[in-house]
């Protein structure tokens, strides 16, 4: 494209334009506070809790903690469950993902297998692992396990098996061995699709916890909310749902942002 | 020096290859014998879906010919050798990779030391006129320069043979005749055998000692121009005009 005054013109528009997409969004949130409100004042107070309500709510659980925890205590509590369990969910998954999503027999092999138990949605798992393991940590660990495996394995797959041909002919060309065709060629150009996986992993994984922490945990957010339920206060149960929701976002952005750091040339890309 | 002087580095004896596309046989590359001499520039010249990149590939050991033998230095050749690179039709740089990183791959395949084959990645990047790119990714750079990269990466492997396969198909017009200075630049100062395969007449006449011209599909050798012209060549001389029109009289290629 050339530098041209008609350009520059339209360079301001798409300014214009810009922040009005940056406004949007800010202008439906305050739609929706608007909206909450007149629902609470219209309603039963103990039924629809108003914002001031929540808030008040907040500030008794930071004076008052629930089991010893403050709202961020809990929400700590349930990103170290998660983020152990992804941890182990990454290494194992990533590396049946690469092993399946490379190696023709080992994919024959496993992934049936793999299909299998796939096809058993995460939270029908929850009675068997409870029955046998109860619901201590390792059972809600295990729980958040079953929920995020699944995609990290899908997406590593996809990515070592869809490998472009062209990379793998420099490989050819250059001799490179199988271990640098591997490691150096198929598993790098993965990485855009592993991050994926990584990404709906870490997503899946806060929904299955609160599931798990629902069911007799004696910490997280998952049990607040269910504390709230049991002891009908709204006020928590509505706190807790946006603390869910915020920090759910906040996960979604703080991987994009290792993304970035961890593979630059996608960065730049974008950019 | 005439022709029979010179060393056969590479020769290709009766090579064949085809590819069942939907339950038919069809035919790429058809009974292509051909001598690569030492230290020539070799331009493969024919229309597109002629067959150029399958022979190059062939060479390069990336696909198996169905007939035929292949010979290097005397010797068969069976598989990719270290002694033949390429540059490729699609550039295949490796969005992960640096520049630097990009160039430098052929020799840390090889095991190289880092140090050592920094060195030599340096002195071709500085070559092809990326000095001061070497951080940078191949999708933050114009396609003359992701071209450039994939020039210094094939010659950063120090191989004797070196195919490139249309290397300035995508580029325009301008880039294109900067490029094919260059070219013929590093040729002049890093004697290498080449062999260039390209679908444009002016461009195989700047370039090469001889022409090899194939038919449109399948790839047969219809005819081998020598070209005597002194370099740098003028693309407007009368000799160059009367080679280019013999060629393309005798060609399928639209021009
Ligand atoms: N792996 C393949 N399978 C089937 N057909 C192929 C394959 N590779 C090349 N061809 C066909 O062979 C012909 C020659 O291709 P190519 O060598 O790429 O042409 P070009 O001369 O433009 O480089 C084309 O018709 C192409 O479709
Ligand atoms: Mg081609």
């Amino acid at each position: 494209m050339k530098e041209t005054p008609v350009l520059s013109s339209a360079e301001k528009k798409e300014l214009r334009l810009k922040r009005i997409y940056l406004l949007l969004p800010l202008l439906s949130l305050a739609l929706l506070f608007l909206l909450w409100i007149l629902a609470a004042t219209g309603t039963n107070k103990d039924s629809f809790p108003s914002p001031l309500a929540v808030w008040e709510r907040f500030l008794l659980i930071m004076k008052r903690p629930v089991k010893d925890y403050t709202i961020f205590g809990h929400v700590l509590q349930s990103l170290r469950r998660i983020f152990s369990t992804l941890v182990v969910a990454w290494i194992t998954g990533i590396s049946f993902g690469v092993l399946t999503g490379w190696n023709r027999k080992a994919d024959a092999l496993l992934s049936p297998l793999f299909t299998a138990f796939r096809s058993v949605p995460p939270l029908a798992w929850i009675p068997l692992i409870t029955i046998w393991f109860g619901t201590g940590e390792g059972s809600q660990m295990l729980i958040v396990y079953t929920g995020c495996i699944a995609s990290i394995v899908v997406n590593t797959q996809a990515g070592l098996k869809n490998v472009a041909k062209m990379y793998l002919d420099v490989g050819t060309v250059f001799n490179a061995s199988s271990r640098q065709m591997l490691f150096q060629i198929a598993i790098p150009s993965a990485l855009d699709a592993v991050f994926a996986g990584v990404r709906t992993s870490t997503s899946a994984a806060w929904m299955v916890v609160l599931a798990a922490e629902m069911l007799g945990g004696k910490s997280g957010v998952g049990f607040l909310i269910v504390r709230g339920m049991d002891s009908l206060d709204l006020p928590l149960v509505l706190m807790s749902m946006i603390f869910i929701g915020v920090v759910g976002a906040m996960l979604a952005v703080l991987t994009q942002i290792v993304e970035g750091v961890l593979c630059p040339w996608t960065r730049k890309k974008s950019a | 020096m005439s022709m029979d002087e010179k060393k056969i580095r590479l020769r290709l004896e009766h090579i064949s290859q085809s590819y069942v596309v939907k339950n038919e046989v069809r035919c790429a590359v058809d009974d292509v014998t051909l001598d690569v001499y030492d230290n020539e520039f070799l331009v493969v010249l024919g229309p597109g879906h002629c067959g150029k990149s399958v022979l190059l590939n062939i060479i390069a050991g990336i696909e198996k010919p169905v007939a035929g033998q292949m010979f290097l230095d005397g010797g068969r050749l069976l598989k990719s050798d270290e002694r033949i690179g390429m540059v490729f039709q699609k550039l295949a740089l490796m969005p992960w990779k640096t520049v630097m990183a990009n160039v430098e791959f052929g020799p840390e395949v090889r095991g190289v030391a880092k140090g050592e084959r920094r060195a030599a990645a340096q002195k071709y990047i500085d070559l092809v006129g990326l000095t001061g790119f070497e951080k940078a990714y191949p999708n933050e750079l114009s396609g003359g320069m992701k071209q450039r990269v994939g020039i210094a990466r094939a010659y950063t492997n120090n191989p004797e043979i070196l195919l490139m396969d249309e290397p300035f198909g995508q580029l325009d017009a301008q880039t294109r005749y900067a490029m094919q200075e260059e070219i013929m630049k590093i040729w002049e100062m890093e004697k290498r055998t080449l062999v260039f395969v390209t679908n444009n007449i002016e461009e195989a006449v700047y370039l090469g000692d001889r022409i090899v011209l194939l038919t449109r599909c399948p790839g047969r050798v219809k005819q081998v121009y020598p070209i005597g012209l002194p370099r740098p060549r003028d693309t407007v001389d009368p000799q160059f005009l009367r080679i280019r029109k013999e060629i393309s009289q005798n060609t399928d290629l639209a021009l």
